[in-house]
Formats: structure tokens, C-alpha cells, sequence
């Protein structure tokens, strides 16, 4: 059970959350709070997992109330899902690792997959309590999600789930299952951020995340491409045909 | 404590002369140093003159006495004028003939008489060889034969000023005017920008009003999606050229919201040469032309709709065109010209507004029932990309 505390000074804003919540089993709200002041004491009171947060409260701003919590010892600080109406936020939300930053208003769906990577980080820290120090003194150096707008929305998107991306000039294309968005970033840039041991550069204009890799087929003209697992076809160059070899016989 | 005060007072005097100097916009003649050493330059001329026309009559003089002479008569003369225009320019300007008559006429008298009187106490040793002259004597002396001239070189000067003072007022009407005419634009714009939104804006409202009572959840997708639209379109604002990127994920936003309405009656393409992902376009350029295609074309097909919108480069242009297989374009061009065309004229407006006859904004039918609407406009990249964020992290 992952306990929550919604935290908003807008009564209608709380009601959506707790009745969209409902339908997520795992979790259980334990408190609601509508000022700064109110917040941290609830948080510090029920020693939630989960904090639902919006960032324009009356007293302090959302910021504010996460340092006020870190301040204090001995109290375990929750993971945070920021819910608000300003996406001017996000990037500071990100720096200090939040798990997601939803834009009001938002769909079920949305909160789902929010609820679905707190429930994940959780987890994850639950049977690896060690796991951030030790990714830390290995000097952990690949990217586990990336930040960025597309289409209004802010994303906090999970490595694991772009399935590849391709090269438009000074732009790159990350395709994730339903969805692909277009970033201002360069291959070779963000090839470096990428771990080797999930993508593999497979052409000068296309990285494949390897875990949604099918097959790898030379058609009647020699050509070379790489088939995921929808079934979408990604060509490859010779030179990186040995690479996936390899990757693949292993 | 009394010379203190004093240089108190010299000190206000200048500061407030320097400000004002500074304060006044002027021709770079009117710089006291350009306009006097000016006036000094004319005197040293007339010297040369009187010096050369005297040898003529075999008439020996000192070129140095004259030059000197008229040298000061000019320094003084350039003096007065650059004051009298520093203090009273900008009534000069406003004086009637009346009061030219009844004051300036006067104080022009006033003004020839006290320079002479300036000139004969600096140049003690004129007229020549008539050393016996006192004061008062030279000075009517030189009245007699200078009055004139000196009356000439004040109005001179007077009407100068007054010349200057219409000129820039004309400079600084015609600088009004081209300011107004930018204004006037950029309030079209808006103004046209403005009617491109409710429109859609209401159509989508009804159909979340529509849904909410079949389908909560489609209907909360479309408020979420519609959100993003608006949060877009709101941060953009005044900005009226933006990359084709931005557009298209507008666009792109706008097909999703229509899908939801059309639900898999349409297919739709998006293609968009790579190179052209920075070029900039009107911002809400493409969206009218697209909501047109699915107003009077695409909404009356039950099935099989296809929607194409490209981007391609041509020579030094940007085409971008919307293909879609409605009902036509004579359906299309009937309510262009209604009222529910007004999106359409909006964009001929505009880009019109934007790049005068350098673009070209075309609807045609070309083949049964597929409508084509193709804009041309000029090439041209973001000198600085929007910098979009993009943030990695553990």
C-alpha cells in the first residue's frame, strides 16, 4: 500500500485528485491539506510516501515546503508528483527528482502512468535501499529519464520506454510506443547521455533501445535494417551491422 | 561663502546649459563649436575677398588687420545667432508677421548696433590710420557703413532658424507616420489572430459538452488536450513569426482534439522536410487551413478521409500544403467567401500583412474531390532557435 497526501489549496482540485486516486488500488490517502503550513505538518504527522503537491499555495510555494521537509531530520522524505497549472516549474522539478509534474487539467491516464513511476521508484527503493548512493560512488553517468514539452504537456519520460530515435537535421524524433516527439538535441549528444548496454546507434541517423529489437534482416538488395517489435522497420548501416551481431548472439 | 555661492551658480548655469544642450535634438550644424567656427570661416572669406578686390583698386592693405576684422565681426556675429537659436528657436518658429514686425524688427536693430559696439572695442585699430577717433566716433563711423549688412546677417540667420525648425517638424511627422503605420499592423494581426481562436475554441467546448454526458473520460482527454492548446497559443502572444516546428505541434494538437471527434474517419500524414524544422512561419498560419479542410471537406465523408499536410523547400520558398479529399472545392470556395470563411481570408490577410507580394496563397481542386491549399512564402530561418528545454537525469 502506498500511502498519499494530496496537498492543494483549491477544494475542487483535492476532490478530482481523491476521486481519480480511487481507482488506483495501491493507493490510500491519508490526508488532505490546503496551505504550506498545514502541509508540513500532515506530512510530518502521517509520514506518507506519496505527496501530491501543487506549487502555488497560499504561504509558501511548492519549493518552499519541500525544503522546509528536507530540513527536518529523522522524518523520511516522500517522493513528490507535482500537480499544477504553471509549466514554468518543470525543470526545477526535475533537478530535485521529482517523480512526475502534471499539468491541470489532467486525464486519468495521465495520473496513472504518474502513479505507475512512483510506485516503480518506490519499489525499486524498498528492495535496494542503497541502490542511489551506489550509482552515485560508481559514477553512474547515463541519463535514466529526460525532461522536455511536447504538445503543451511536460514529460518526465523514462529511458526504457523510447523504443528508438531518429535524426531531422538539428533535431531528433523519440519514439515511444503510442507517441513521438520532436527535440531540439543532436544524435551524437544524446547517444553519450544513452547506456550502450540498452541502445545502440545502428545508422547515422537512428539509435534503437535494443530491448524492443525483433530481428535483424538483409532484404534481396543487401540492405540491412533493423525490425523492432511492432514491427517497424529501421535501416541500418554496415558498419553497425556487427555491433547488433554480437548484441544478438549473445 | 560669497564666492562659493557664485560658483554654485556658475556651476547650476552650466550644468543646466549642458543639459539642455544635450536634451535638444539638433542637425549637427547647430553644435555651437560647428555653427561659430562656420560663421568664422564665412568672415575670413569676405577678409580674402575685400583684401583681393583693394589690390584690384592697387589699394595696399594688411591682409592680417582684415582677416582679424572680419574674423571677429563673424566670431561675434556666429555667437549671437547660435544663442538667439539656442534661446528663442523654438519661438522663432511660432512668431506670426505681426510680431516679427512689432518685436523682432526692433530687436534686430537692438542686436546690429550692440555687436558693432562689441567690434569696434575689440578692434581698436579701425577704420586704418585714423588713430584720432575716439570710441564714440568710430563706432557711428562704422554704423554708417555697417547697419545694413548686419541687419542682413540677423535675418539671414532668423530665417535659417526658422527653416530648421519646419524641417524637423516635417522630419519628425514623417517619423510619426511610420510608426503609426507599424502600429496600425501589428494591431491587424492581433486583431486577426484573435478570430482565429473562438472559433475553434467554441466548436471544441460544445463538443466537450457533448461528451461529457456520453463519454467522461474522452471528454476529459479532449479538456486536457484543449488546455495544451491554450497554454501554447497564450505563451506565444505577440511573437508572429515562429519556427515550423512550433506550428506543426499546434497543428498536430489540433488533429488529436479532431480525432476524438472523427474517430478513425480520417487518416491523417504529416510530412515535414527536416531541413524546414526552423523556418519560420506566421504563427497560426497552417491551423485555419486545416480546420477549413475538416469544416467543408473532410466532415462529410462517412469514411476513407485522408489529410496530408507537407512542408517542402523550393529554391529560396517554403511550400507547405494541405491535401484533403472532401467534397471539392467549389463547396470549399462557397464558404470562403461566407462568413464561415473567414479564417481563410484571414490567412491571405496575413500573409499579405507579413511578406507583401512575395507570397502566394492558393485552393484548388485537383482531381475529383481532393482540394489542395498551397502556400508559398519566403525562406527564412530563426536567427536563435527557441531554446525549447530538454534536462537529463538520474
Amino acid at each position: 500500500m502506498i500511502y498519499a497526501v494530496v496537498a492543494d489549496d483549491e477544494l475542487l482540485a483535492r476532490q478530482k485528485l481523491r476521486q481519480l486516486l480511487r481507482e488506483e488500488p495501491e493507493i490510500d490517502v491519508v490526508g488532505e491539506s490546503a496551505s504550506a503550513m498545514e502541509t508540513i505538518e500532515l506530512v510530518r504527522m502521517t509520514q506518507p510516501d506519496l505527496l501530491f503537491l501543487d506549487i502555488r499555495m497560499p504561504g509558501m510555494d511548492g519549493f518552499d515546503i519541500i525544503g522546509a521537509l528536507m530540513a527536518e531530520p529523522n522524518l523520511p522524505m516522500p517522493r513528490i508528483i507535482f500537480t499544477t497549472a504553471y509549466d514554468s516549474y518543470a525543470l526545477r522539478a526535475f533537478e530535485i527528482h521529482a517523480v512526475d509534474y502534471l499539468l491541470k487539467p489532467f486525464t486519468f491516464e495521465r495520473l496513472h502512468s504518474a502513479v505507475e513511476s512512483a510506485r516503480q521508484q518506490l519499489q525499486a527503493a524498498k528492495h535496494a535501499p542503497a541502490r542511489d548512493d551506489l550509482a552515485k560512488t560508481n559514477g553512474h553517468q547515463y541519463t535514466k529519464r529526460i525532461v522536455f514539452k511536447s504538445r503543451g504537456r511536460i514529460l518526465f519520460l523514462p529511458v526504457p520506454e523510447i523504443r528508438w530515435i531518429g535524426a531531422e537535421e538539428n533535431y531528433v524524433r523519440i519514439c515511444t510506443q503510442s507517441e513521438t516527439h520532436l527535440l531540439r538535441e543532436t544524435m551524437s549528444r544524446i547517444e553519450e547521455r544513452l547506456d550502450p548496454q540498452m541502445f545502440l546507434r545502428v545508422h547515422r541517423s537512428s539509435i534503437v533501445n535494443l530491448q524492443y529489437v525483433k530481428e535483424v534482416r538483409t532484404d534481396a538488395d543487401g540492405e540491412c535494417m533493423v525490425i523492432l517489435v511492432n514491427g517497424q522497420k529501421i535501416a541500418m548501416s554496415r558498419s553497425y551491422r556487427s555491433r547488433i551481431q554480437e548484441w544478438l548472439h549473445r | 561663502m560669497h564666492t562659493s555661492r557664485w560658483r554654485k551658480r556658475v556651476e547650476g548655469f552650466t550644468l543646466t546649459f549642458l543639459e539642455r544642450l544635450k536634451a535638444r535634438s539638433q542637425p549637427l550644424f547647430l553644435h555651437p563649436v560647428i555653427f561659430i567656427s562656420g560663421f568664422v570661416c564665412l568672415g575670413l572669406l569676405f577678409a580674402l575677398q575685400s583684401w583681393n578686390s583693394a589690390r584690384i583698386w592697387s589699394y595696399r592693405l594688411d591682409l592680417g588687420l582684415l582677416l582679424k576684422a572680419w574674423g571677429v565681426q563673424y566670431f561675434i556675429w556666429g555667437t549671437i545667432c547660435w544663442l538667439l537659436w539656442f534661446w528663442y528657436g523654438p519661438r522663432i518658429q511660432q512668431l506670426t508677421i505681426w510680431r516679427m514686425v512689432a518685436a523682432v524688427l526692433p530687436f534686430s536693430i537692438l542686436v546690429a548696433v550692440v555687436e558693432e559696439m562689441l567690434w569696434v572695442y575689440c578692434i581698436p585699430n579701425w577704420p586704418i590710420r585714423r588713430r584720432e577717433m575716439d570710441y564714440w566716433k568710430r563706432l557711428t563711423f562704422m554704423l554708417d557703413g555697417e547697419m545694413v549688412d548686419n541687419l542682413v546677417i540677423f535675418w539671414c540667420t532668423f530665417f535659417l532658424v526658422r527653416g530648421i525648425g519646419y524641417y524637423q517638424k516635417f522630419r519628425e511627422k514623417e517619423h510619426a507616420a511610420a510608426q503609426l503605420e507599424i502600429e496600425v499592423i501589428q494591431a491587424q494581426m492581433r486583431a486577426l489572430r484573435m478570430q482565429l481562436n473562438p472559433h475553434f475554441l467554441f466548436n471544441t467546448l460544445n463538443s466537450i459538452s457533448s461528451l461529457m454526458r456520453t463519454d467522461v473520460a474522452a471528454a476529459d482527454t479532449m479538456l486536457e488536450q484543449l488546455s495544451s492548446l491554450l497554454r501554447i497559443a497564450l505563451e506565444r502572444r505577440e511573437v508572429q513569426l515562429i519556427p515550423l516546428t512550433d506550428e506543426m505541434e499546434f497543428v498536430e494538437m489540433y488533429l488529436e482534439i479532431q480525432d476524438q471527434r472523427y474517430t478513425g474517419r480520417i487518416r491523417e500524414e504529416i510530412r515535414i522536410d527536416p531541413e524546414l524544422h526552423d523556418a519560420l512561419v506566421p504563427a497560426m498560419i497552417l491551423q485555419p487551413i486545416v480546420e477549413n479542410a475538416f469544416a467543408h471537406g473532410l466532415s462529410r465523408l462517412d469514411s476513407g478521409g485522408l489529410l496530408v499536410v507537407e512542408a517542402r523547400r523550393e529554391n529560396e520558398n517554403l511550400k507547405l500544403t494541405v491535401l484533403n479529399n472532401g467534397a471539392g472545392v467549389n463547396a470549399e470556395m462557397a464558404t470562403a467567401r461566407s462568413s464561415q470563411g473567414v479564417g481563410l481570408a484571414n490567412v491571405k490577410n496575413r500573409l499579405w500583412l507579413h511578406y507583401g507580394a512575395d507570397q502566394m496563397f492558393s485552393l484548388d481542386e485537383i482531381d475529383t474531390g481532393k482540394v489542395l491549399a498551397t502556400i508559398t512564402l519566403p525562406l527564412q530561418f530563426a536567427k536563435s532557435p527557441t531554446a525549447k528545454f530538454t534536462g537529463y537525469g538520474v
